[in-house]
């Protein structure tokens, strides 16, 4: 009989450290969330900071890229179009005095 | 005894277990808060950046268009300087025909025809000084314009003088209806489609 009742206090010990191990446990896991949701906004900060800094730097980036490439295209077009415009010059001297009489039939005739 | 040993190692165990598996689940829930509020902050500064990127790809776009505005300008800009040396040279030629035999006729029919679609009676005519002083024959000219409108013409020289190439208003008398029958009235009436007829003519 003593022994059985020394075995249920044994338990009944074991079954308080038990106890105690979860609630620890517990205690430990909600300050685990606690940390984690006080930490969540400057994590969400900091992600956000970081990229838009990438995007930042791709958009300066890219627009350093377009007034090079703007300035490239500006050379080749302003190169075909003086091109264009010796082709004009050469047909407007061959063709001027026609386009002149032209004028002067409209006003006389 | 030996059992009673058994049983209370399960109990502390089971505690253990148990204990580790809640601060299992609270770390990996932790984690998950983290990482998705990094994913939410990722995710929304790349909505800001997609503003920034297509602002950017739009400058890109915008600064080629200028370049091809830029350069097709350099040959309208020749083009409208041709034209305008057409219709400059027109005037000079204007000019110095006015000091020949050929320009009293062509002056006589621009006065007619003004005064044709005056309708005739009373008219004024105004010149600048020196197609004044040139001998046209205002009878003759009244003559003409009678039997064009059936009503009865006189033509009178007026003192007021004109700053023009050449060519004459002619005026209802008493009257501020006129017709502009002058060579740079002509010019100014009929810029726009002189012109698009010149480009025809020099650029094509």
């Amino acid at each position: 009989m003593l022994v059985l009742l020394e075995a249920f206090k044994a338990i009944k010990e074991k079954h308080l450290e038990a106890k105690k191990i979860v609630e620890e446990a517990t205690a430990q896991a909600a300050k685990l969330m606690n940390e984690a949701e006080k930490k969540a906004l400057s994590v969400y900060e900091e992600a956000y900071r970081k990229t838009l800094s990438q995007a930042e730097q791709k958009a300066m980036d890219l627009k350093r890229e377009a007034a090079k490439e703007a300035e490239k295209k500006l050379a080749i077009f302003l190169s075909t179009a003086e091109n264009q415009a010796k082709g004009i010059e050469a047909k407007a001297k061959k063709n001027f005095k026609k386009a002149v009489d032209s004028v002067l039939n409209m006003i006389l005739c | 005894m030996e059992s009673t040993r058994v049983i209370t190692e399960m109990i502390l165990d089971e505690a253990k277990r148990s204990a580790e598996g809640i601060l299992q689940e609270a770390e990996k829930s932790a984690e998950d808060l983290l990482e998705k509020q990094k994913q939410r902050g990722v995710q929304k500064a790349n909505e800001a950046a997609k503003i920034l990127l297509s602002e950017a790809e739009l400058n890109k776009l915008n600064s080629i268009a200028n370049s091809k505005i830029k350069a097709n300008w350099v040959i309208l800009s020749k083009k409208e300087t041709w034209i305008d040396n057409v219709l400059n040279e027109a005037k000079t030629v204007l000019k110095i025909m006015t000091k020949t035999k050929k320009y009293l006729p062509i002056l006589e029919k621009l006065i007619t025809d003004a005064g044709v679609i005056l309708g005739g009676k009373e008219l004024e005519v105004l010149l600048n000084p020196q197609d004044s002083a040139l001998p046209l024959r205002l009878d003759n000219i009244a003559k003409k314009i009678t039997e064009k409108t059936g009503f009865e013409t006189k033509l009178k020289l007026s003192e007021q003088k004109l700053e023009v190439i050449g060519g004459a208003i002619v005026r209802i008398a008493n009257c501020k209806v006129i017709m502009d029958n002058t060579f740079d009235d002509i010019l100014r009436r009929g810029e726009k489609d002189l012109r698009f007829e010149i480009a025809k003519i020099l650029f094509f």
